[in-house]
């Protein structure tokens, strides 16, 4: 390695200084632009300064040269067999080891080279050798005897260096004195997962993962104990040091939030080292305005010293979906409806979709016995391929993976592939300086079906949806009327249940249409690690983060019962995306020089950072391309929408954190962060949040010497703040925007409302726990109390009055929330033997949400509405949010004389004329028998909106899992348990699918219903009637415990024998098959109860709508080590 | 930390699309651009300002594509999720008023191009125009919130309580009184000319809320102003049609403007109205009044000026789509939908002057001005007895003739309820359930015995975000 050399002397201090300064520089620098359009100008200059100070910064660690010069030759061989060592490094170090000058040794081994100063040495490195130290001979070649290296040494720590996990802090893992679970990856990569989400579900107490949809790439909702926002809970992801968050801004028609969890943890679970989840804000404050929601820390995999390993990993999965709910057949269906159109209408006239009329031209077409919901799935495969190596010697240590997923969804049509790639790369230029590349590289391909009205709440449609809807008489493919087959999709403009468009067929849409991303993400990171001295350390970290997606949509006319002149034929949409963002931190770290560090131990740690971020987005839609062939939107067609955005954010921080521990016995954190985020005004700029944390390690104290049953053990308190800013940053400014012309005059208006009153959504959190290890640590126990408060809950898109001219204020800050509870994490292990090992683990964790405060003027019911599967919404102070309101359903009138009103003791209530009043549906609709009994609540005979009251709650009471793990020999079983308890679901597919009141089909539940008078039966379901008024009402009939208990994984290992590997000429090898989600018992009646908490709406959480299900997998996997 | 500072810059981040506040309300222009955007924001309101003003009333009638809203409202069935009781439209105008109000004095200060007789004039048009929008939400719900202050701020009072429409118009009337003052006249564009407020257009809202508050005196004094100005007159017969195309004619003393050479300025009643439509239709009553076999109006009827005919039983509104009076030529397609939207012409100061002095006794004087306008519609002068209810029943009559289709009918209904104490309620009655599907007769009937019933309710929606509104009583359970 030859550089360019400088004099210098004095480094350290000074430089640093001088690269904040430029960091500060290049923010004066682009306020002075004070304009946006200058600022990508400015961004530029801010990269460019961060990198002349890290350039000044590399030089810096070349020393002086001096005045000599000599040549030096040598031979290299290896100290056993003789043979020559090839590329070898032979560097020329100073004093303090740095790096003045070197050259490579060649194929025979040989190498030359002018010393420098001929007072320095030679370090001669390779992998898979030990180095070596020499002073150069000029006297003639030099022979130098290699040792190989093949005893693994552990990874090199630069002394005075204290290696923390990752993140701001330095605090080591034993003496942390807040919440937080640390969990090593490495063990469960055989297991049957491919995500970290996956890996993590039911793991770790408080943390309560919920699948967002088996589809494939749709990745999960993580939540960390409890809702504690609105529509605003993520984590904030940090991957080696760096913050995965994103700004969002304008509006960004393709992101969904959980696909965005699950991108920022797109990276191949193989790589992941370990996962840290920070619970408590004493651990979080140092996160700032972005750890409200916790945060979880992942680290990925570093080369190691020694020789170049490699590993390869295969997995191949069967992917099955859960049994579906069971749907009416052709036959049934006809009969329901018949029964349906009787009831309602007495005579009708009949249809001649469902009459079996063999003169019908669509007879064929008419009398299938489809089972749509099985049309649509599959079972499907995923593979995953895995490759690494990784090795180093005592300078460069690396490690670099390739992996490629492809996965099926069970859903026709639906698949995810994913390339990634992660190199991370250390060099230690000298004692004193170290730095680490890190560059990763994603490129992932989500193939989905198209979506009707996608974002639109209840109004979309997908082709699931559809096939728990779609008339099973009718037939996939059209028939001709003599019954063959025409080779398309039956898909009529009308049918017997209305239009085409309304009413697709599934599979046409599920085959022809197109909805696919395909994503690219890459990242690039340096840091850089210099000594000062013993006791200070500089770091100084950039990172680029760059990802850029593209959309393209297109629904064929003949996926649709629509007309070729109809506008939405040939729908075609594109969309692009891209993000990135610049990151910097610069941190001096220090350890207090105490003599004897048993006694006082201080550490501690300054940090600045920066961060900007931008995001442009583009989406362009047309209908009605000539052709099907034609899926440009750009082909010549009917433009529908075409739509830009852009926007840019910046933060910065400034962090400070304190640890002291006292006898190595007494700890003592202080996290300190003041944060400030271009999303807010001047004036609520500046955040602080604070954290501390205080730790007693009582078992090493004098008087429990004697205790040697008991491991090292402590307890801790902590207590913290920490926020949460604005998810659009442009969200404060009134804006004024044009609005055409009146009488030949520029028309301007303003259409948003200034946010003064802005600020962080602020949450205070206090904690205590204990970690306790018993029994030579054959016990361990740890567990947490906390509460938590949400003040100033930040609320989007906050309804105001229409007098006010608008309808909303982006956000509004007010209210608050609370959330208790405790958690528990036990590891018990039984057997701890050379061959035989066997351990249990067991967590749950418990947690009460209430909104203790709405905020002013807030209307706690956002929607009165009653009627079929109409759910009234309300908040009620004191109740968690998540709560459901509806009637109560009491069950089936047998016959017509048992709807009348009844008092409170069950006692006839008599009119004036002295007849028994009638009950009746909000006074116009009265019950007979066959209908659905409601509780009239306030006995006035009436069933109306005074009758709703609180049915249930989609937080649930105790999440968690445990699991055993045992191994012996070769082998090793394990199985884990997730179980979510104490939570209700309102079945959003049985609304639908039960309610027998309009054309849509129903499931084979509605067999059990009432039909002649006096017929009481239990749990009968009410009469079939055409759109009945109130049969179908939002009630507790649909609201169901959703408590399961499932094995989540399930996992047999078996390790190729030493003996086979050396025949095979391999180092190791693994064989497994894991099971994911096997066996569920629970008793909800819908496909899978894994429901997430969406909390976007407040007002409505909890409700299982027609997603797919996570499926059950089946994994065969093969790792080689070699 | 000292450049911490300047780092508080760097973190000042102006959005990329848009104006923001902080940057607006520096030039004259930028007034004037915010109460452009009133006007065109009100002109946008052609569609409820015709819905509320003829959709109870007994002129119109349904068709297979009218909104369920729409039927609803017609057939007397409104309840407080009914779309067409949402203010927001009207509030919004109303806002953007009280921007140009609330900052313009601040301009000033800024632009020294700003002269104080432009600061006024710009100033009083937007009095102008807010007052016409609490009129009309007068009119339509009664009491209603009164808002002044621009919603500039997160810092702003949203959730104001209603007060009395009554005590609205007399701030109204006083907010007018001052602007009148200002308001210019020299408009070198004459869609400006009609299109903006002028001395006259105020003094025509002053004498409607006059007459709506039943002060006839000062109906006289506003519409006395108009006559003497002598800047408008009756078209002649022959040449009635030019009201509505081209339109801005000499009769005209205040239109919403629509502009056929801006494809984003158009009107929304076309949409309504046209041939194909088959959404807003004339009703048996107006066919009765216009149509060629029963009418005896040869100008203002005759199967061509105010209706025409397509087929035996299909009439269109021929205001908003007629090119010229034959009841065949349509517009061109380019200006399909640019007819302006009429709130006041010259036909109309007479006939409230006209009402005002029948109520006062002074019949002579009233007889002379209705048959000016009968006159000019080429139809019989009448006698009419001396009585305020007879000429009270024939300028009603005479008004629906005159302004059939714009928007005034049912508030003219409402007016005639309401004076001498709901002396005449039986009257409107009456009139509106002629319009109604047999079955709805009796319901209505008894329904509209209580005049809180004539309001429309507070949008529920609007009630459920304001805690403060309380629902009109005739809409509670």
């Amino acid at each position: 390695m030859r550089r360019t050399i400088i004099q210098n002397t004095g480094i350290g201090k000074p430089r640093n200084g001088l690269l904040s300064k430029c960091a500060m520089q290049s923010c004066s620098m682009s306020a002075s632009s004070g304009n946006n359009a200058i600022n990508l100008f400015c961004m530029k200059r801010l990269l460019k300064i961060t990198f002349c100070a890290v350039f000044i910064l590399l030089l810096s660690s070349v020393d002086a040269w001096s005045q000599t010069a000599q040549i030096v030759r040598g031979r290299l061989s290896d100290k056993k067999t003789g043979e020559p060592v090839i590329g070898a490094t032979v560097a020329e170090v100073d004093g303090d080891n740095r790096i003045i000058g070197g050259t490579a040794s060649d194929i025979n081994g040989d190498f030359i080279y002018k010393v420098k100063n001929t007072g320095n040495k030679l370090q001669i490195s390779v992998i898979g050798y030990r180095s070596k130290e020499v002073a150069p001979s000029f006297s003639g070649a030099m022979s130098i005897a290699m040792e190989s290296s093949d005893i693994e040494i552990d990874a090199v720590t630069i002394t005075g260096q204290r290696q923390a996990s990752s993140g701001l802090t330095n605090v080591e893992e034993r003496d942390k004195a807040s919440s937080s679970v640390k969990l090593e990856l490495i063990e469960m990569q055989e297991a049957g997962v491919t995500s970290a989400a996956d890996a993590l579900q039911g793991k770790i107490s408080g943390l309560d993962i919920i699948s967002s949809s088996g589809d494939p790439g749709s990745g999960s909702q993580i939540v960390i104990r409890g809702l504690s926002s609105i529509g605003n809970n993520k984590p904030l992801i940090v991957i080696d040091g760096v913050p995965q968050d994103r700004v969002s801004s304008d509006v960004d028609l393709s992101s969904a939030d959980d696909e965005d969890i699950s991108n920022m943890l797109n990276i191949a679970l193989q790589d992941i080292k370990s996962i840290e989840v920070l619970k408590d804000a004493g651990a979080t404050a140092i996160y700032g305005s972005k750890g409200a929601d916790g945060v979880l820390l992942i680290e990925t995999r570093k080369g190691k010293m020694g020789d170049v390993r490699f590993e390869y990993q295969y997995k191949h999965s069967l992917n099955v979906q859960p049994p579906a709910i069971p749907m009416l057949n052709g036959d049934e269906y006809i009969m329901l409806q018949l029964e349906q159109l009787h009831n309602a209408r007495g005579v009708f006239d009949l249809p001649r979709e469902i009459a079996y009329d063999r003169d019908f031209d669509d007879f064929y077409n008419y009398s299938a016995n489809t089972d749509w919901l099985g049309e649509i799935t599959q079972n499907a495969t995923t593979m995953d391929h895995y490759f690494a190596l990784s090795g180093g010697g005592d300078k460069t240590r690396y490690s670099a993976s390739f992996s490629y997923l492809d996965e099926e969804g069970t859903t026709i049509n639906n698949r995810f592939n994913r390339f990634s790639t992660r190199i991370n790369l250390d060099y230690i230029l000298s004692k004193k300086l170290m730095y680490t590349v890190l560059f990763s590289y994603t490129n992932s391909g989500t193939d989905k079906n198209f979506i009707f009205n996608e974002g639109q709440g209840d109004n979309e449609k997908n082709i699931r949806k559809m096939a728990y809807t779609k008339a099973p008489n009718m037939s996939v493919m059209e028939h001709d009327r003599d019954g063959n087959l025409t080779g398309e999709y039956f898909n009529p403009i009308n049918s017997y249940q209305g239009n085409g468009s309304d009413y697709f067929n599934p599979v046409a849409v599920g085959r022809l249409s197109k909805n696919n991303k395909r994503e690219h993400s890459l990242e690039t990171t340096f840091k850089l690690r210099y000594m000062l001295n013993e006791s200070f350390i500089f770091r100084q970290t950039v990172s680029f983060q760059y990802s850029g997606s593209k959309t393209n949509k297109f629904l064929p006319y003949n996926a649709m019962g629509i007309d070729w002149i109809n506008w939405q034929v040939n729908k075609t949409e594109e969309s692009n995306n891209i993000w990135s963002a610049i990151r910097t931190e610069s941190q001096f770290a220090f350890n207090a020089p105490f003599e004897d560090t048993k006694i006082h131990d201080l550490s501690g740690a300054i940090s600045w950072s920066t961060n900007q971020s931008g995001s442009e987005w583009m989406n362009f839609q047309s209908n009605r391309t000539a052709s099907i062939d034609l899926q440009d939107p750009a082909s010549d067609a009917q433009i529908n929408w075409i739509g830009s955005g852009s926007g840019e954010s910046r933060e910065m921080g400034l962090s400070f954190n304190l640890n002291y521990k006292f006898l190595d016995r007494y700890m003592a954190q202080f996290n300190a962060r003041a944060d400030a985020n271009s999303s807010f005004g001047k004036n609520n700029r500046w955040g602080l949040f604070e954290g501390i944390s205080l730790g007693w390690r009582f078992s090493d104290e004098p008087f429990l010497d004697g205790a040697d049953w008991l491991g090292e053990s402590k307890v801790r308190v902590s207590w913290g703040t920490s926020g949460r800013p604005p998810s659009d940053p442009y969200a404060r400014f009134g804006l004024f925007t044009s609005s055409g012309d009146y009488v030949r005059n520029s028309a301007i208006i303003p259409n948003s409302i200034q946010l003064d009153n802005l600020k962080w959504e602020n949450v205070e959190s206090y904690n205590a726990g204990f970690n306790i290890n018993m029994f030579k640590d054959r016990l361990y126990l740890e567990g947490e109390f906390y509460s938590k408060k949400t003040t100033d809950i930040s609320f989007g898109f906050y309804s105001i009055p229409y007098s006010s001219g608008f309808t909303q204020l982006r956000f509004y800050n007010g209210g608050e929330m609370a959330n208790k509870g405790w958690e528990l994490m036990v590891t018990y292990k039984a057997i701890k033997k050379k061959d035989m090992d066997l351990s249990f683990n067991f967590n749950t964790s418990h947690n009460v949400n209430s909104f203790t405060k709405l905020p002013d003027n807030f209307n706690n019911e956002k929607s009165t509405s009653i009627g079929n599967g109409e759910y009234p919404r309300r908040i009620v102070e004191g109740e968690p949010i998540g709560s459901f309101f509806g009637f109560e359903y009491l069950g089936v009138y047998a016959k017509d004389e048992d709807a009348y009103a009844k008092d409170a003791d069950e006692k006839l209530i008599y009119d004036a004329h002295g007849d028994p009043v009638p009950m009746t549906y909000m006074g116009t609709y009265t019950f007979k028998g066959g209908d659905a009994i409601y509780r009239d609540r306030n006995h006035d005979g009436k069933i109306d909106l005074n009758d709703v009251t609180y049915i249930g709650d989609s937080n649930p009471d105790f999440t968690g899992g445990f699991g055993a793990s045992f191994t012996y020999k070769n082998f090793d079983v394990s199985v884990s348990f997730y179980y979510r308890v104490g939570f209700d679901i309102i079945n959003g597919i049985a609304i639908k699918t039960e309610g027998m009141n309009d054309k849509n089909n129903q499931s084979k539940a509605v067999l059990r219903r009432w039909r002649v008078e006096g017929q009481n039966e239990p749990d009968l379901l009410p009469r079939a009637y055409e759109n009945h008024p109130c049969n179908n009402l939002g009630s507790d009939r649909y609201v169901e415990p959703g408590d399961f208990l499932r094995l989540n994984n399930l996992k047999i290992g078996y390790k190729v024998p030493k003996n086979i590997c050396k025949t095979l000429h391999v180092d190791r090898m693994n064989l497994a098959f894991s099971g994911r989600k096997f066996l569920t018992f629970t008793k909800y009646s819908g496909q899978d109860p894994e429901i997430g908490q969406d909390a976007s709406d407040p007002f409505w959480i909890g409700v299982d709508e027609a997603r797919t299900p996570p499926s059950i997998m089946s994994t065969l996997s093969v790792s080689i080590f070699f | 930390m000292a450049s911490l500072c300047s780092c508080s810059d760097w973190l000042e981040l102006l959005p990329p699309s848009g104006l923001t506040r902080e940057e607006f309300w520096k030039s004259k222009e930028d007034v004037e651009a915010v109460l452009m955007g009133g006007y065109r924001s009100f002109a946008s309101l052609d569609n409820l300002m015709f819905l509320h003003g003829e959709a109870r009333a007994d002129l119109i009638t349904d068709d297979v594509n009218t909104d369920e809203a729409v039927r609803k409202m017609m057939n007397g069935n409104i309840y407080s999720d009914n779309w067409l009781s949402n203010w927001e439209n009207f509030y919004k105008v109303i806002n953007y008023c009280n921007e140009v109000i609330n900052n313009a004095p601040d301009v000033q200060k800024i632009d020294k191009t700003f002269t104080d007789y432009q600061l006024k004039g710009l100033t009083s048009e937007a009095y102008f125009l807010r007052g016409l929008a609490y009129f009309y939400l007068v009119r339509i719900f009664g009491d209603v919130p009164y808002v002044t202050t621009a919603s500039e701020t997160d810092d702003t009072d949203f959730y104001p309580e209603k007060i009395s429409g009554d005590s609205i118009l007399n701030y109204v009337t006083a907010d007018l009184m001052t602007a009148k003052g200002f308001l210019s006249d020299d408009y070198l564009m004459v869609m400006e000319l009609k299109g903006r407020a002028s001395k006259e257009a105020c003094e025509a809202l002053l004498a409607d809320i006059a007459l709506w508050q039943f002060r006839y005196q000062d109906v006289i004094t506003h519409t006395d102003a108009i006559i003497a100005a002598k800047k408008h007159e009756l078209l002649p017969a022959s040449r009635w049609f030019e009201n509505y195309y081209p339109g801005n004619s000499e009769e005209s003393i205040f239109e919403f403007q629509f502009d056929d050479n801006d494809p984003n300025q158009r009107n929304n009643m076309y949409g309504m109205t046209n041939t194909n439509a088959n959404n807003i239709d004339p009703s048996k009553k107006a066919i009765e009044m216009f149509g060629r076999l029963y009418s005896d109006e040869p100008f203002r009827g005759d199967d061509e000026h105010t209706i025409s005919k397509n087929s035996e039983d299909n009439y269109t509104i021929w205001k908003y789509v007629g090119m010229a009076p034959d009841g065949k030529t349509t517009r061109a397609s380019v200006i399909q939908n640019s007819a302006n939207w009429i709130v006041y012409r010259y036909a109309e100061v007479l006939l409230m002057k006209a009402e005002a002095l029948s109520q006062l006794q002074r019949f002579t004087e009233a007889a002379e001005l209705l048959n000016d306008i009968r006159d000019r519609a080429g139809v019989p002068k009448l006698a009419l007895p001396s009585s305020a209810v007879a000429y009270e029943d024939a300028i009603l009559e005479e008004r629906a003739l005159e302004f059939a289709f714009e928007g005034k009918r049912w508030f003219d209904l409402v007016r005639m309820g309401r004076r001498n104490d709901f002396a005449r309620k039986d009257k409107l009655v009456e009139i509106i359930i002629s319009n109604v599907p047999s079955t709805q007769k009796r319901i209505l009937g008894s329904k509209l015995t209580n005049p809180q019933g004539w309001y429309m309710p507070i949008y529920k929606y609007e009630l459920e975000r304001n805690l403060n509104l309380v629902q009109n009583s005739y809409y509670k359970e």
